[in-house]
Parts: C-alpha cells; structure tokens; sequence
C-alpha cells in the first residue's frame, strides 16, 4: 500500500503540509490501469508509471498523483522487473492480460483512465527498421472492453501511436466513433524550452528545421513532434502532409547547398545546442558549425547523416536532420514571413530523473481527471505516419514519396503547453 | 577575521588618492555615444586555461564566437593578449593562440596589458583566477590570486595614465577588505568593474523574475555543497533575485552558519522563528529540481524525506542571513560531501508579501559545452563596448563578504557574527539580466 503515514511524515519538515493542489478532494479518486511492455529501471513503463505512485514536480510543488493506480498489465517480466515490487508497495494488481487489468478482475470496465506504454522490450523489427511494439493491439483490447461495457475513459498512447499509419489512423477513429479522450506522443513536445518560446499562435510559418541525432524510427520521432508541436501553430492551422523523403549521407548536404533546407535555420538551431561533437567534446570549445564546413566530418564513423524532407499541404518545407556525431539534443528553428525565426532547444533534463516525464504525465493525469485531452491526438497521428513513410522512402531508394492519405487537418490549442 | 571597520558606502570618496587624469578613459569608455574607431582590445588574464576551467569558457567565446540568439555570434571585439599563471600538460592556451594569431601570450600581467609597450594597450580585462594550484586557508577557502592581479592591474593604469574596465570572474577575492579595495579602486579611478557567478545569468526553469518591488519576506537557496567555491553560486543566484524587492538592497547584518547537530536542529524547526527556515521554502527549490538524487533504488524520480535528507547528506550546513531591512534568507547546503547528496542543481524560493512562493531552478547546461557562460560573456561584451558594467558589481561584493562571513562563523563554532561592513546599499537594475532569448 501507499505507505501513508510515511508521506505524512515527508511532510514537515519540508513544508508538504497543506495546500499541494487536489491532494485532498471531495470527489473520489479516479483509477487507472498501466498498460506496459515493461516495468523496468528508466524504461518509459518505470518513469512514467512511477509518476502515478510517487508524483511529480509541478508548478513549485511536488504534487502527489490525483489518481491512484488500480491495476497494470506488464507483457514482459524479466529478471529486472519491478512491477511485482511496486504493486506490492503501492497496493495495486498485475493482471495477466489487458482486459482483466481494465476491469480489475471484475466483470466490467473498472478505472477511470488508461495508460498505454508500449516502449522497450523485445519485439521484433520489420524490415523497415521498425520495432513491431504492439501499441495499436493494446489499444485495441482496451476498445473492445470499452465496446463490451458499453463505456469508455481517457487513454494515453506514449510515443508513436503505432508503426504503421494505417493502425493509427484507425485508433485515432476508435476514440472519435466511442467519444473518449485519447492523448499520445512524445514528451518533448511538452518539456522545457531554452528559451521559452514558440511560433506565434496564427503566425504565416516560411520554412522550418529540427536537428537531432538518433534513428529514424526511435529518435526522429521525438524531434520531429517537437519541430510538429510549433508548426501547427501556424496561420490556417494544420492541414497535413503531401509527401515525405528521406535523404542520407552526401544526399542530405548537396539538398542544403540547393536550399532544400536552410543554412541559415540550421545555424539558429545548433546555436541553441549545448552539446556539440567533434572539438566541442574535445576541448569544450563553441563552433560556428554552419560555416566552418566540419559538418560532414562530424558524423560518426558507421553513421550517416540524415533528413525527412515533409511537404505540408499548405505549402510548408520542413526538414527534420538526424546529424549523429554532431550534436546530442534536440533544437528547432522556424521562419516566419516577417524574416523573423524562432529557435528553441528542446531541453531534456538529465537521467536518471528524466523530469520530462513528469510534465507529460501531468497532462495525462489532467486528462483522466478533467475527461478533456489538452492536444489534439492528431498531432501524434500526423508524426507517427511521416516517420513510417520516411522509412518507407528509405526502402523506395530515397524516393519522395506523396502522401494523399496524410491529409490530417486539426487546430491546435492557443495556449503553448510545454513546461514553465 | 577581522572585518575592516570602514563603512562602505554607495559613492564613496576613494580610499586611494588617484589624480583627476587618470579618470580619462578612452572615448569609447564614456557612454558609448562615440562609435568606437577600431574594434575593443581585451586582455585575458587567466590562473590557467585548460578544458573546463573559467578562463577556457570565457576566452573561448571571444575567440571562437558562440551561439546567442538564433546565430553563431562573433563579439565585436578581440581578445589579443593573454596572461596564464599555470600551464600544465593540460594547458589550451598554446593551441589556442596558434589558431588565433592576434592573440600573442604575455609572460606578466604588466606586459600583456601593454601587449609588450610600455603603457596599457587593451580596452577591457578579463580577469579569470578560478581553478589551478593555490594554497587554501584553515577556513577551507582557496587563495585565488583574484586581488593580486587587480593589483597589477591597477599599477599598469597609474602607471599609464589611462584605465580599462575589468571583468572579475566568480568571487572578487576571498577576502574581504581585498574586495573591497577592489571596488573602491574602481570607483576612485573611475572604470567599469563588474564580477560575479553565471548563476544569476544563465537560464531558469520556470523563466522568471521576482516581481520588482515585491515584499519578499524570506528567501531560501538550495545546493550541493562546497564551502566556499559552491557557497557564492546559491548565495549570488538567491541575491540576483531578492535585491530586485521592495525598498533596494540595503545590505546584510548578521550571519550564522549551521553544520552537525545545530543543522538537523535548525532542519526540524520548521520556520526562520523557531530557529530554521520556512519548510515550504525548502520544498519549493526542491520540487523545482532537475537533478534529485534519488533517494530509493529503483527510482529515478522520487521527493526525498527529512529521513532521506539525513541519509543522504550528513555533513549539510547552512548559512542563515539577516538582511538590514529585516529580510531573512538561508544558504542550505545539502552537502554531497562523502554521502550520495541530495540535489544536484542550484534552486532558488522566497516567500513573498502575499503568502506566495517565488521559485525557480537556475540551469547550468553541463554538456560538451557549458553554455552557461555564454550569457555571462554577452554582457562582459557590454561592459567593454560601454565601459558600464550592466549590472552592479556592488552585488558580488555584498556576496563576496557574505561568503566569507558565512565561512568565518562556521571557523568561530558557528557564532553568530554582526557584519555591519556588509549595510551597504546598492540599486539593481530593473531590467532582467537572466538568458531568456
């Protein structure tokens, strides 16, 4: 169980008395279930799951959870799993398979939220160079237990909604046609700024960079909903993709030197990185990367450089670099008509806290308690399918490929939501 | 230690007698309406540059430009003579210089600053005396040379007739009297000075300020320990913040440092009355932390108990300050010591007139680069390029005495020490100088 007393006690000496928001509420706690691959030591099952057990920073306090776990399904239990010891602690059941942890061994749908963690663990890759994670069947089974008991709660998806487009497409569906709030995605959409900005909210976007590191499918994700989470921001809101490529090695700087990307946006983003390779690791010395043509010679040895080129519907050019060797976080910069550009880090706090988790599971636990997703879940529907096509272009020898299908329009909310 | 008896005060007649002449800057100094006619000429003044040291980060952005604002930003200016105390096998300077050949290495101080003539040739110093091998003192403080070298620097301006402002990086020494001479040579003989940590520059989570002019009643800062070298980055960081409050910063009257049983006392207490601190103050730079150490195995993420704490950090301290102006703010020290620790980052909170706490996380990026002395070189950039330093280096002075006075009570078995030298008053500027752009 929640060892209650020894929170109580916590409470003192460093001033938890009193006043930590929902920590005492007239209306009963909402339950949810944790649906994860995984429960193991910084896994995204164990750093965010934690959330829900032990809480998180949150607007200068640490705010105890506002929800309380009733019940997890873990795929994969291995030597370091730590979910039989957590459910002990905390007080919760693993069930053996989804439907039963939704229902809590009872006959019907028995919490008020679930939380889908289909991340680490082992699954097979297709050829593509996709982890088959089995994200869109979890959610399946929770939509029919949803159908069976004739009601259905807020779902959180993390990362990808599903390695292929057509499965996202379809659960993006599920929740619409059953009317249930449904959130997904990274959390770099949702962590720090260095500096705290965005596009302005209806501002005419020109053209638009992201530069990480990392592999298509696992890490181009998270940059690109980052670069997504600005650019959807822009004047007649977002109105989807038309066509995807992916470039790589001498392909990626021969479409800088034709200005398929920007130069000029490329040195606004790294000069937002903290982490630049080559003789910055070397000696720690800052370096005008853009001009002093080393770029190439950073990138590590058994690695290439590489970009999604994304054509929007609405015109908009955006290229996402995957530049190992060259830097080791995530940054943006964007144009706007006035000439103007926004550039921004992407700021993830260190492990072992990975404090990002906190903020995204924020707005999870916001969304279970408030029955409303704070953003559109298209936004995840939209990335997962461009990052899918990427490697489908890889596989077509680089082709660009047009994507009639990824006509996904939404309006994104006014407010920027990432931590503050 | 005996605290100089001499008041400081805003404005002072100059302790030193120093001919009218030698106020005459260069035209560029004065204001800045004149368009300087070349470009300004630093000299560096560095206890040793190697990777990671102060002199390394600093010089480095001037010579090899660094990110600012969406560009790769190449300051205006050029660092062209360098001086180096200590040059080991770990020594960058040479390869430095080697690529950057309008900067040529001075065996003295006097020469560099003259670049090898015979009269000051630089328009601005950089005086960066922080790591390399120096003696420390029995109050576990390191004798940088930080007084030392302003001392040189200021012959070479008598000598020449002529001044520069300077750039003090960190503490201006470890003693006080030194630091004070520092800043009263700087008014008498009329040129910009200006010193400090990065902390109060570098970027915050969440990115704000103390509202100017609000009644701050108590004030806590939170770190990892370090008598001395990690005491003035939390004291500097809370001070950038609380001098920004109702009625200007009206200096420091009394401190008292906590360590072993006296700590866990003050911890337990509660509130500033009953001998500690407000716990919610505690909390709040806690739960603003990005880097808690985790107090449970297994967890990544987790708020630490008074038990923890404990645990985690035995040797902690604090020093407890009461401001002039009835403003009372502690240093806690979490100290890592030979334990785990407790928190990792530098965190500030204070309660204000209203009831409402104030907190932010000060974020030092410890990456391949340390950018957080980027935004400290932008505004060394102003200094040299207006000969005004933007904010006032009355503030490091007042953090220079309160680390030294914090260290002093710890050497007395933590007595509590009146420290009327440190009543002074200083105005910040309105403007908030953290990197926020």
């Amino acid at each position: 169980m929640v060892d209650r007393r020894a929170f109580l006690g916590a409470l003192g000496a460093l001033g938890l008395t009193g006043g930590s928001a929902g920590a005492d509420s007239a209306a009963p706690r909402k339950k949810i279930a944790l649906v994860t691959t995984l429960w193991e030591y910084l896994s995204h099952g164990q750093h965010m799951g934690d959330r829900f057990l032990v809480g998180f920073p949150l607007n200068g306090r640490w705010q105890r959870p506002r929800v309380d776990v009733a019940s997890a399904f873990v795929a994969q239990r291995r030597d370091n799993d730590l979910s039989g010891q957590r459910a002990e602690e905390f007080g919760f059941t693993i069930y053996p398979t989804i439907t039963e942890a939704l229902r809590c061994g009872g006959e019907r749908l028995a919490v008020d939220g679930v939380v889908i963690i289909g991340e680490h663990g082992d699954f097979p890759m297709n050829e593509k160079g996709q982890v088959l994670y089995p994200r869109f069947e979890y959610f399946q089974e929770a939509v029919q237990v949803f159908e069976q008991d004739g009601r259905a709660v807020p779902v959180f998806n993390d990362k990808h909604l599903s390695y292929s487009w057509q499965k996202a497409a379809k659960m993006v569906q599920d929740a619409r046609r059953l009317g249930f709030p449904f959130l997904a995605g990274s959390s770099v959409p949702v962590t720090y700024r260095n500096p705290p900005v965005d596009v302005p909210y209806g501002a005419e976007v020109v053209e638009a960079l992201a530069v990480g590191m990392g592999g298509v499918d696992h890490t181009a994700f998270h940059v690109y909903e980052g670069l997504q989470s600005m650019l959807e921001r822009r004047r007649g809101g977002e109105t989807g993709v038309r066509a995807v490529q992916l470039l790589e090695g001498d392909a990626v700087w021969k479409a800088g030197e034709e200005g398929r990307w920007s130069h000029r946006l490329l040195e606004a983003a790294l000069s937002r990185s903290d982490s630049l390779g080559g003789d910055s690791v070397l000696d720690s010395r800052p370096q005008d990367l853009v001009r002093s043509g080393k770029l190439p010679s950073l990138i590590g040895e058994g690695d290439t450089a590489r970009a999604v080129m994304i054509e929007y519907n609405d015109g908009l050019r955006a290229a996402v670099l995957m530049l190992d060797g060259v830097l080791g976080d995530f940054n943006a910069a964007v144009r706007l008509a006035d000439d103007e550009i926004v550039s921004t880090q992407f700021y993830a706090p260190p492990e072992p806290n990975v404090a990002y988790s906190g903020l995204l599971m924020a707005h999870v636990e916001q969304m279970i308690v408030s029955g409303k997703a704070p953003y559109p879940v298209e936004r995840t529907q939209l990335t997962s399918s461009v990052i899918e096509r990427a490697l489908d272009s890889q596989q077509a020898g680089y082709q660009r490929l047009e994507t009639p299908e990824f006509a996904i329009a939404y309006q994104a909310p006014r407010e920027s939501l990432f931590g503050n | 230690m005996h605290f100089t008896r001499r008041q400081f005060l805003a404005g002072s007649a100059a302790a030193l007698a120093v001919p009218p002449a030698l106020l005459r800057g260069p035209a560029l100094l004065r204001g800045g309406e004149t368009a300087p006619q070349r470009r300004p000429r630093i000299a560096a003044l560095a206890s040793t540059y190697h990777k990671y040291a102060h002199a390394q980060h600093i010089v480095d952005r001037f010579l090899e430009g660094y990110g600012w604002e969406g560009r790769h930003r190449r300051p205006e200016m050029d660092v062209v003579a360098l001086y180096v105390e200590q040059a080991g096998p770990d020594d960058l300077s040479r390869e430095r210089a080697g690529r950057h050949p309008q900067m040529k290495i001075y065996p003295t101080i006097a020469e560099a600053l003259c670049q090898g003539g015979s009269a000051l040739d630089v328009d601005g110093v950089l005086l960066i005396a922080e790591q390399g091998s120096y003696p420390s003192n029995d109050k576990g403080q390191t004798l940088y040379p930080r007084y030392e070298y302003f001392r040189q620097i200021v012959d070479v301006y008598r000598s020449s007739g002529r001044v520069a402002p300077v750039f003090v990086d960190k503490h201006l020494s470890w003693n006080w009297d030194y630091a004070l001479e520092m800043v009263e040579t700087s008014r008498a003989m009329g040129f910009g000075l200006m010193a400090g940590s990065s902390l109060p520059v570098t970027w915050r989570h969440p990115s704000r300020d103390l509202p100017w002019q609000a009644d701050v009643r108590e004030a806590v800062g939170v770190w990892r320990g370090g008598p001395d070298g990690g005491d003035i980055h939390v004291i500097e960081a809370l001070q950038a913040i609380v001098e920004r409050r109702r009625g200007g910063e009206r200096g420091v009257r009394a401190v008292q440092a906590l360590r072993g049983e006296a700590f866990w006392q003050a911890f337990d207490a509660g509130s500033w009355d009953a001998g500690g601190w407000d716990g919610d103050l505690l909390h709040a730079t806690l739960a603003r932390s990005h880097e808690l150490v985790p107090s449970r195995p297994t967890f990544n993420h987790i708020f630490p108990t008074p038990e923890d704490i404990r645990r985690m950090a035995p040797d902690s301290y604090a020093y407890r300050f009461e401001y002039a102006d009835g403003l009372r703010a502690t240093i806690i020290q979490l100290n890592e010591g030979e334990g785990q620790g407790v928190v990792r980052d530098v965190n500030v909170a204070a309660r204000l007139g209203d009831g409402e706490v104030f907190s932010v996380l000060c974020h030092l990026p410890y990456r391949s680069l340390r950018n957080f002395f980027s935004p400290q070189v932008r505004h060394i950039e102003t200094l040299i390029a207006t000969g005004t330093a933007p904010y006032p280096v009355e503030r490091t002075l007042l953090t220079t005495g309160m680390t030294a006075a914090g260290l002093e009570s710890l050497a007395q078995q933590q007595r509590k020490l009146a420290t009327p030298h440190l009543t002074f008053t200083y105005q910040p500027v309105q403007q908030s100088m953290f990197w926020r752009s």
